[in-house]
């Protein structure tokens, strides 16, 4: 377990060096190492990633930040504590569910334990849903139940 | 999901691949300043919004309201600085309802280097944060990639060059209210006559433990001058020569629709881009 406090970077920070040819060193050996001359064989092309760099740090970040603190409760106090907290997390996250069609739930108690309970950022006003429709609740709940086979 | 959107960033960069042009990046122009003086902390700012080279509001204002005791000049870009300013009003009321104190200026800071880091300079709002708490009264900068100064005078923005000349040769130490007001605002001045993106008027906000006091348009050097001459003719210069009155009716009997067939290209709107 890492104690970073930002997420990592998620373009690669280093690339695998390929061998040269034996007779020429540090000139790229097609005939030994592929046809291409792009690093990956041809047939598994690496997927195509193109996204924002911050994307990646925006999408970790609280879970990041989460890990850490968790990490530094365990050093402190041993594994005991980040469990006890996960489990007290998970027994309000189930007891606080709220129906989509009623505005979905506040998470007023997860927030309280995660001390986020006196923040508000860009996510809480830009909710991004207000072109989706809801389900309705009988879907909702179909789904939850996993009655939607 | 919510918050920033980033679903168009494939696209944009195909498009660019294939020879779009990317958008022109905007420079931005204001001059801010602030200034601490015995017993306060003033900040001022000019009044010019631009977008490119165009002035497009005159009059605008770039001293935010944080709490009553918290005031932030912002540079940059405008949106960002107005809402990275509210977001951290309201967590720093939130805060202060948590803690049941009053929010002190190093919280702000501390909340808006936090927010601009995460960021990685995403968010153009570049801030001079001000505010007198019960430690006394401070004076910040927060630049937009959440590096931060502390400074008895600070001057941002694309004037603070010509500002901070002003005060690098009038500031003393343990100023008077009135001459950190004056000092602030012949900075915003020289920054109004000497930089193309910032100008109009000065705005000056006064910070004391007991209250703050937003002086709108504290000084207006540049009044706009009334017309020499009148161009507007008198009514009834051009004589009428007939009158024909259209009243509104149904269209649908002018217009009718029909389908394109697959042949014929479809002009569509073309998109204006800066190139």
């Amino acid at each position: 377990m890492s104690l970073r406090i930002v997420p990592t970077k998620a373009t690669p920070s280093t690339t695998t060096t390929s061998y040269g040819a034996p007779s020429a060193p540090g000139i790229h050996d097609t005939l030994r190492s592929n046809l291409s001359l792009t690093t990956g064989t041809s047939s598994t092309p690496s997927p195509v990633t193109s996204s924002h760099p911050l994307e990646a740090r925006l999408t970790r970040w609280r879970a990041t930040q989460d890990a850490l603190k968790m990490e530094g409760l365990r050093r402190m106090y041993g594994i005991a504590e980040p469990i006890r907290r996960g489990m007290e997390l998970r027994i309000t996250g189930m007891g606080e569910w709220r129906p989509l069609a009623l505005g979905a739930s506040a998470c007023v108690h997860s927030d309280i334990l995660n001390g986020r309970d006196a923040e508000v950022g860009w996510e809480d006003v830009f909710t991004g849903g207000e072109m989706m429709d809801l389900p309705d609740f009988h879907s909702e709940m179909e789904g939850r139940m996993r009655m939607n086979w | 999901m919510g918050g920033f959107d980033f679903s168009n960033h494939s696209r944009n960069a195909a498009l660019h691949a294939q020879g779009f042009p990317l958008p022109t990046a905007t420079s931005t122009g204001t001059t801010i300043v602030g200034c601490l003086f015995d017993g306060g902390v003033v900040i001022a700012a000019d009044t010019r919004a631009t977008s490119g080279p165009i002035v497009a509001d005159k009059n605008c204002e770039k001293l935010h309201f944080i709490t009553p005791q918290i005031w932030c000049a912002g540079a940059g870009t405008a949106a960002d600085t107005e809402f990275t300013t509210s977001l951290i009003s309201s967590n720093l009321e939130l805060h202060s309802l948590s803690t049941g104190r009053q929010p002190r200026v190093v919280t702000c800071m501390t909340m808006l280097k936090q927010h601009l880091f995460r960021y990685q300079g995403h968010i153009g709002a570049y801030l001079v944060v001000a505010g007198c708490d019960p430690t006394g009264a401070h004076l910040f900068t927060v630049h937009a990639h959440g590096s931060t100064d502390k400074l008895p005078y600070v001057t941002m923005g694309s004037g603070s060059l010509a500002a901070m000349s002003v005060f690098e040769t009038a500031w003393k130490g343990n100023m008077t209210r009135q001459g950190a007001v004056d000092l602030c605002s012949e900075a915003i001045k020289a920054g109004i006559f000497n930089d193309l993106g910032s100008g109009s008027n000065v705005d000056v906000c006064i910070i004391t433990p007991e209250k703050a006091t937003l002086l709108r348009n504290h000084i207006t050097p540049n009044e706009r001058e009334k017309k020499m001459r009148d161009y507007r003719f008198k009514k009834g210069t051009t004589a009428v020569l007939n009158q024909k009155i259209i009243t509104r009716a149904d269209i649908s009997k002018y217009v009718t629709v029909h389908e394109l067939d697959d042949g014929t290209p479809v002009a569509a709107e073309k998109m204006d881009v800066d190139t």
